[in-house]
């Protein structure tokens, strides 16, 4: 198709030189930008080169050691034995009870939160006036934000001596007080991703409806919720997700006795979760021993649970994403079928016997208590936390070092700690999570090779937070030697954080239309010019509200540290990265668990660490607010 | 024809994976004139106006065939620089796209992007482009304010001044007015006129009145295939091709 020709070379670049006056900038421009642009691209390639080496290195580590205790037991043995009991005189490694403890507690967690948090988001998106609206909606998805240790903290403390005394019980640490914490940690992301979805059901739904003579719940009924359904589907997937993956809440309130309740329905019996395991045995383990590649087992069982969860919310999302009204697999049909058929369930009392007026007041009335029951929950908690919190707060408290095993003293290592651990995490993660978001949006296009990197991060972004503490421990501090240090929990968060941070970043790149990227070719930007002046500007507000989410989770998370980094009581500072640190998370756990008569310092605690925390959220919220699309 | 021409393909043949989109079209674009392509919707017009800058690279599937030469030079020279032949060959499109920038940023950024950093060059390409696509008595006391809060005939203007402010020999309009109200789309089409004085100007349209009245040279396109191209007062008054005829009258399309 290319014709030879002897002519000199057609299009050197700016010849034309109409303007004497720019001549000699244009030309020297026109050489130089093809550099960058071939420079920018290899780098780009080469971060998203080490960012995925990595990702993937961590998915075959753990599958790797996992699969030896298929080989010392026997896959029936392992995935099918009632008996968990590592260090006993005949060790055994059945990992049913675990499995079937997660499941029940996750299960019981989604029956309580999921009427719950749809009915909240049905009131905030479809009843609230305005102005509720406007402070309902950013509460909630702050409160998506309060560390989980904190809410252990707060479970062990009030819930279990509740559930005890209530219900006359030996001990309150039990399946229902795991999945009472778990609900109300989950609460919070179902209610703000289903209200997303019912918002943005098309207006023109709602006032097809409302022309028909239809009410406001039936309205809401029959074409809001339904029309909404895939995303509200979506939301209690990812509440699911965050149920499951969650360790330190549940290891503080469930008893942690590795038994399969009996009988099955029996809610006040102790339970063992998958994540609570390996938090439990995870520092005592010898290296390359039997339990050591249990451990590894349980965390495998894990990253397929969350390979299940991951593949159940692409089927809804991709209902969601894809062309209307193309027919699509039977499985997904059966599913919103299902799903609509129990909407229907739930609402049908409140149909056809009462009149149309009576059935509305009815289920707003529902409809607000859940609401109230939302909110009075998580305000007590709140409540409880400032008040007693505050009182613990002074000068000394802020700026000393902790005394008498943190019953004196104050917490200002483990603040300073906090701070190094997510700035290192942060340090790695971000321009590698941003180099690589950039390069498979810009710079791939969809192949088969594109679409299992972007598996293999969604895998690690969804798997939980304990499977990484698992990965830093045994490869970087126990195989690369590091020993417990700083640097071995920055690592160990950094990865934590860098599928997030892909994510959202490739999310935020993908919102920018390709017609931008068009207009910008047209005027004959290169790649890098298109990309680093055209795309990335208005996808910076995203990129930074992912940017600040994944710090207020580095902040809040201990599963990841606890055996990497942290250590409970440091009367300095750590003076270089080799050294351990204190972090206020851990310092909570610590404190909460372990030391008796700490109370007012776990309180103060938990205060701070929560104050932390909701700070980075709130500027997370309030950027988004200041970028909002509408004034670009 | 006798006037002198600026593009030319000779046996272009473009594909989109399988679907065969552009079938053996050889025609001539005469130097500063406007020349409409129409034609039913799907008939390849717009691709083959996105072949002229090369727009089709970025369609991962497309595979070309056949020769496009523009002032006589082949366009898929391998030594050819793409983003030099669309610096000289811009594009406006269907849908207004300014980016998320100031007007004036908007205008400035194709000068910018081709090395142009001095501040009062910059200041005089910006006026002498808006005032080119007739914007700027609207805009000029609001220059710096964000171009997404213009209106939607003031963007596609705006999108012509930034095309010009690079100063490209050929203007590619794809449908420039299909979003826009009757009055917005009379004031494009002044402009079209207006800018084809010193520019060529090849512009896709769905709507055969506009093709009548801002044209000189029209092309029917049906299913990939380019049936006829002429000069516009003959196509619409008497086609050479019966499926040109029928299109024009309206007996399908």
């Amino acid at each position: 198709m290319k014709k030879e020709q002897a002519a000199p070379v057609p299009f050197p670049g700016f010849g034309r030189l109409q303007r004497p006056e720019v001549g000699a900038d244009r030309a020297s421009a026109g050489a130089n930008r093809h550099l960058t642009d071939l420079i920018a691209g290899k780098l780009l390639f080469f971060a998203a080169l080490v960012a995925i080496a990595a990702v993937i290195f961590i998915i075959v580590f753990l599958l790797r050691d996992g699969y030896q205790i298929v080989l010392e037991t026997g896959a029936w043995n392992f995935l099918a034995g009632q008996n968990w009991n590592p260090a006993g005189q005949n060790p055994a490694y059945g990992v049913l009870p675990l499995i079937v403890g997660t499941l029940l507690v996750t299960a019981l967690a989604m029956a309580i939160a999921v009427p719950l948090s749809i009915g909240s988001a049905v009131f905030i998106a479809e009843i609230a006036a305005a102005r509720t609206k406007a402070a309902i909606k950013p509460a909630i998805e702050l409160l998506a934000g309060i560390p989980s240790v904190v809410y252990g903290f707060f479970g062990l403390i009030l819930l279990t001596d509740w559930i005890r005394i209530a219900f006359d019980q030996p001990s309150g640490s039990s399946w229902l007080a795991g999945s009472i914490l778990l609900a109300v940690m989950a609460i919070p992301t179902i209610t703000s991703v289903a209200e997303d979805a019912i918002s943005s059901v098309p207006r023109e739904f709602r006032e097809g409806s409302l022309a028909l003579g239809a009410n406001h719940w039936q309205t809401v009924k029959n074409v809001v919720v339904p029309g909404a359904l895939p995303g509200i589907s979506a939301a209690i997937i990812l509440g699911m997700g965050r149920a499951i993956g969650e360790t330190m809440a549940v290891l503080m309130v469930t008893g942690n006795a590795a038994v399969i309740p009996d009988p099955i329905t029996d809610v006040f019996s102790p339970v063992r979760t998958l994540t609570g395991t390996l938090g439990i045995e995870m520092g005592e383990v010898a290296f390359g021993s039997t339990h050591y590649h249990a451990l590894f087992g349980v965390a495998v069982v894990l990253l397929f649970i969350t390979l299940a969860i991951n593949s159940a919310a692409r089927i809804v999302i991709s209902r969601i994403q894809g062309p209307q009204g193309t027919a699509r697999p039977t499985a997904h049909r059966a599913f919103v079928a299902a799903a609509s058929r129990i909407a229907h369930a739930v609402s049908a009392p409140f149909g056809g016997v009462v009149s149309p007026r009576t059935s509305q007041r009815c289920a707003f009335f529902l409809i607000s208590l859940s609401v109230v029951i939302v909110l009075a929950a998580l305000g007590m908690i709140l409540f409880g936390i400032v008040v007693n919190g505050a009182g613990a707060i002074s000068w000394e408290f802020l700026t000393g070092s902790p005394r008498d095993l943190g019953r004196a003293g104050g917490i200002f290592p483990a603040i300073v700690g906090t701070f190094y651990l997510v700035g290192g995490g942060l340090a790695i993660a971000l321009p590698l999570g941003i180099a690589t978001a950039i390069y498979l949006i810009e710079y791939t296009a969809e192949t088969p090779l594109t679409r299992s990197i972007r598996a293999a991060v969604d895998l690690l972004n969804g798997t939980p937070s304990i499977v990484f503490g698992l990965f830093g421990f045994v490869f970087l501090v126990i195989f690369l030697n590091f020993g417990i240090s700083l640097i071995a929990g920055q690592i160990t968060l950094g990865l934590m954080i860098l599928p997030t941070i892909i994510r959202t970043t490739e999310e935020s790149l993908r919102s920018i239309p390709g017609s931008l990227r068009e207009g910008s070719y047209a005027l004959g930007a290169t790649k890098w010019q298109t990309i680093s002046r055209v795309v990335l500007p208005p996808a910076l507000p995203g990129i930074l509200t992912g940017a600040i989410l994944s710090i207020g989770r580095a902040a809040g998370e201990t599963a990841p540290i606890m055996f990497t980094a942290a250590i409970f009581s440091s009367r300095f500072l750590p003076s270089s990265l080799t050294e351990p640190v204190m972090a206020l998370p851990y310092h909570l756990f610590v404190l909460t668990t372990s030391i008796p008569g700490a109370t007012t310092q776990s309180y103060g605690t938990a205060f701070v660490l929560l104050l932390l925390v909701l700070a980075i959220y709130l500027a997370a919220i309030l950027l988004r607010c200041r970028y909002s699309p509408a004034k670009v | 024809m006798n006037e002198s021409t600026i593009l030319e393909t000779t046996d272009l043949n473009l594909w989109y994976g399988q679907k065969h989109a552009l079938i053996d079209i050889s025609f001539q674009v005469p130097k500063n004139r406007v020349t409409a392509l129409i034609g039913p919707s799907g008939c390849g017009k717009s691709t083959l106006l996105r072949c002229f800058n090369r727009m089709n690279d970025l369609i991962d599937s497309s595979r070309i065939a056949g020769g496009i030469l523009f002032n006589g030079n082949d366009i898929h020279d391998p030594r050819a620089d793409v983003y030099a032949i669309r610096e000289k060959i811009g594009m406006v499109f269907q849908k207004p796209n300014p980016f998320q920038k100031s007007i004036y940023e908007n205008v400035a950024y194709g000068p910018r992007i081709h090395g142009v950093n001095d501040r009062k060059v910059l200041d005089r390409i910006v006026e002498e482009s808006l005032k080119g696509a007739a914007l700027w008595d609207e805009v000029n006391d609001r220059l710096h304010e964000p171009a997404l809060a213009l209106s939607g005939g003031q963007q596609q203007r705006l999108c012509i001044a930034r095309c010009l402010a690079v100063e490209p020999e050929v203007i590619l309009m794809d449908e420039p007015c299909s979003a826009l109200d009757p009055i917005a789309t009379a004031k494009i089409e002044d402009l079209i006129i207006q800018i084809a004085r010193e520019h060529t100007v090849v512009i896709v349209t769905h709507n055969m009145q506009q093709a009548a009245r801002a044209s000189d040279y029209t092309g029917f396109m049906y299913l990939g295939k380019l049936i006829e191209f002429d000069e516009t007062p003959r196509i619409f008054e008497e086609p050479a091709e019966e499926l040109t005829e029928n299109y024009i009258t309206g007996r399908f399309g």
